[in-house]
């Protein structure tokens, strides 16, 4: 039982960075890509409607902590409490700017929210390196230099992440590239390699500090028969708003 | 100001602010359910207009909410690891439930119906928004059977120093949840009513364009408040025999006997209100120009209420976090640090308490410039204005 919420806990994990790393990554480069409003239009409408589906691995992640790996959650917030609350700080600003960068038509409003979502996506990705480089145990983390490499490669990875789905999503359109769902695919394996090495790094550790088997039972039987249906609601987001459905042509909430 | 104190305003903090905004979640989401509805079945213009001019309303809300939440749920283990340690295979359980049962499809068929307008088939689209509806009181449920475990830790025996889960039944059957769940679901629908009615208030009083949309919206957030109001006042009654059982003298502290006194100081007069006044009154109500002040001036009080209670709930469980197991100072993180939790207390208020502003703001933005002005779900050649389709223009 212990083994099979360790694999939900790794199939989370790595699926947050699959999926949300390109967020970050397109955040990241939004003024690189985008050189004027139109083009970061075209950007954030470009993974808008994936945002929400991509984030919620990571807070299903941390339930799955809270419910089968208490001691992990634990271990994570007290080796690394600046990091987690750069983390947060920065989810909330970069989401923050997402929703709120349509909400008033003025060109100022909008071009300082993308600011935000720019500064708080690399923010995100700084304070990822910085959790994993405490986790780990590098020297001078959880603010420090092996946190700071640890956060630009990182960056750098969800940089090339989103470059490719922009130009998955929008072939020709914001980056001149044409990429296909393999090279989609490739990028996704390399956002989301440090997180299955983490996890397999840790797995050992994990595996000695999950919640007792009464626990674990019922969140199986609880939580399993529900699995079809939030892999069916992915799929769905993902059928519904691939490249070959106009993507450029109904325009964005966000 | 302690380490402990400082830990438990940052909690107060978060927590206020996501219940403020998830109340409301809780109370337009069948709202804008009804109205999608009415729009699939009837295929008239109006009811669409009114269902992307308040499921606007209802997203913007909805975003502080994910926001707030996300540092409740990761403040758990900031600043309270002595909870995960003690009760964590207990509590851990309902949160774990809540986080992927519930809150991942809440988001992920929202996202859905966000981005699903003149996408998806009709028949498909409404599904979301129900989906969207049935996950967020799911949602409420297991978080406040998580809540419901601190004050009386049904299900579980200590053994060696931890609780352990014995009896999920019990968990999920506890008294202080069967009877406080309806009871915040009735303030949410009151909350969600009230706002409804107040903006329609507003446009009725104002003269604006889309008379009959604001009609029979007006009469829907009052009859929708109406019946709230009797879940909320009923079951708030009903829940003083169990908390006199399981938590003698839980309103006997000051905070929390002010906080409920003057919650129902504000409740029950309104609901009286609303059964006497209001509801006979349902027909004429959108036409007395007279009354719309009234009602726009009511629209915070179902909030405040709320806010109320939840504070007579939560402080009068002081000085225990787990009720009569383990207190709020043995669940404090060891090692905290008063300066770690005084900078993340300043940046998680500073930050949501600035974008809960301009939320507001925005939100009655939104309900002032009325459903022509709504982005949600707008066409091709309606985007946001003469700002945005200029540079098209010239391409």
């Amino acid at each position: 039982m212990d083994v099979l919420w360790l694999g939900v806990l790794a199939l989370l994990l790595i699926g947050y960075f699959a999926l949300e790393g390109f967020d970050i990554g397109l955040g990241v480069l939004l003024p690189v890509l985008g050189r004027t409003q139109e083009d970061r239009d075209r950007i954030v409408a470009a993974m808008a409607p994936f945002v929400l589906a991509n984030e919620v691995w990571l807070v299903a992640a941390a339930g799955v902590l809270a419910g089968a790996f208490p001691s992990l959650e634990e271990r994570v917030t007290a080796e690394g409490y600046p990091a987690v609350v750069a983390l947060l700080l920065s989810w909330i600003l970069r989401d923050a700017g997402l929703w709120f960068r349509r909400r008033l038509d003025g060109r100022a409003w909008r071009a300082g929210w993308d600011r935000v979502i720019c500064a708080a996506s690399l923010g995100l990705a700084l304070s990822w390196g910085m959790v994993s480089a405490a986790l780990a145990g590098l020297p001078g983390s959880p603010i420090g230099l092996s946190g700071l490499v640890c956060g630009a490669l990182l960056a750098a990875l969800f940089a090339f992440h989103g470059r490719t789905f922009v130009s998955w999503r929008l072939p020709g359109r914001v980056t001149g590239a044409h990429r296909g769902t393999r090279a989609l695919l490739v990028s996704a394996c390399a956002a989301a390699a440090p997180a299955a090495v983490a996890v397999a790094a840790s797995a050992p550790w994990l595996l000695r500090h999950a919640a007792p088997a009464e626990t674990l039972s019922v969140l199986s039987l609880i939580i399993l028969p529900f699995t079809p249906v939030m892999v069916g609601a992915q799929v769905w987001v993902w059928r519904t708003f691939g490249p070959r459905r106009g993507a450029d042509r109904v325009p964005s909430f966000f | 100001m302690d380490v402990l104190d400082l830990a438990r305003v940052q909690f107060a903090v978060t927590g206020s602010l996501h219940f403020l905004f998830v109340v409301l979640t809780l109370g337009l989401a069948p709202l804008v359910a009804i109205m999608h509805t009415r729009h699939t079945l009837t295929g008239d213009p109006v009811h669409e207009r009114a269902t992307r001019f308040w499921g606007q309303i209802y997203v913007i809300n909805y975003a502080l909410g994910i926001l707030t939440g996300l540092v409740m749920e990761f403040q758990f283990g900031l600043n309270w690891s002595g909870l995960a340690r003690y009760a964590g295979d207990v509590f851990g359980a309902p949160l774990a439930i809540e986080t992927l049962v519930a809150f991942f499809l809440e988001s992920t068929f929202l996202g859905l119906w966000i981005f699903g307008w003149r996408r998806l088939p009709r028949p498909l689209h409404l599904a979301c928004i129900w989906l969207v509806t049935l996950t967020a009181y799911l949602s409420a449920f297991w978080v406040m059977a998580a809540n419901a475990f601190l004050q009386n830790p049904a299900g579980a025996v200590e053994r060696g120093g931890r609780l352990v889960l014995t009896d999920f039944g019990a968990l999920v059957t506890n008294p202080t949840l069967t009877m406080a769940l309806p009871h915040v679901i009735g303030a949410g629908l009151w909350a969600g009513g009230f706002t409804v009615m107040g903006a329609s208030a507003y446009h009725l009083f104002r003269g604006t364009a889309e008379r009959a949309l604001f009609t029979g919206s007006l009469r829907l957030g009052v009859t929708t408040a109406f019946i709230g109001s009797l879940i909320t006042v009923g079951f708030g009654y009903a829940q003083f025999g169990p908390i006199s059982q399981l938590q003698p003298g839980k309103f006997g502290s000051p905070p929390a006997g002010i906080g409920l006194g003057l919650m129902i100081a504000i409740g029950q007069p309104l609901q009286l209100a609303l059964m006497f006044l209001m509801m006979p009154a349902l027909y004429w109500l959108p036409r007395w120009r007279w009354a719309q002040p009234l009602l726009m001036l009511m629209v915070p009080l179902p909030f405040l209420a709320a806010l109320l209670g939840w504070l007579a709930r939560e402080t009068g469980r002081q000085p225990w976090l787990v009720y009569g197991r383990l207190t709020v100072a043995e669940a404090l993180s060891p090692g905290l640090s008063p300066a770690a939790v005084a900078v993340s207390l300043t940046g998680f208020a500073g930050v949501l308490g600035l974008l809960a502003v301009v939320d507001y703001l925005l939100i009655a933005r939104t309900v002032r410039q009325g459903p022509g002005a709504v982005t949600l779900g707008a066409d091709d050649l309606a985007l946001t204005g003469p700002d945005e389709r200029a540079p098209a223009l010239s391409h």
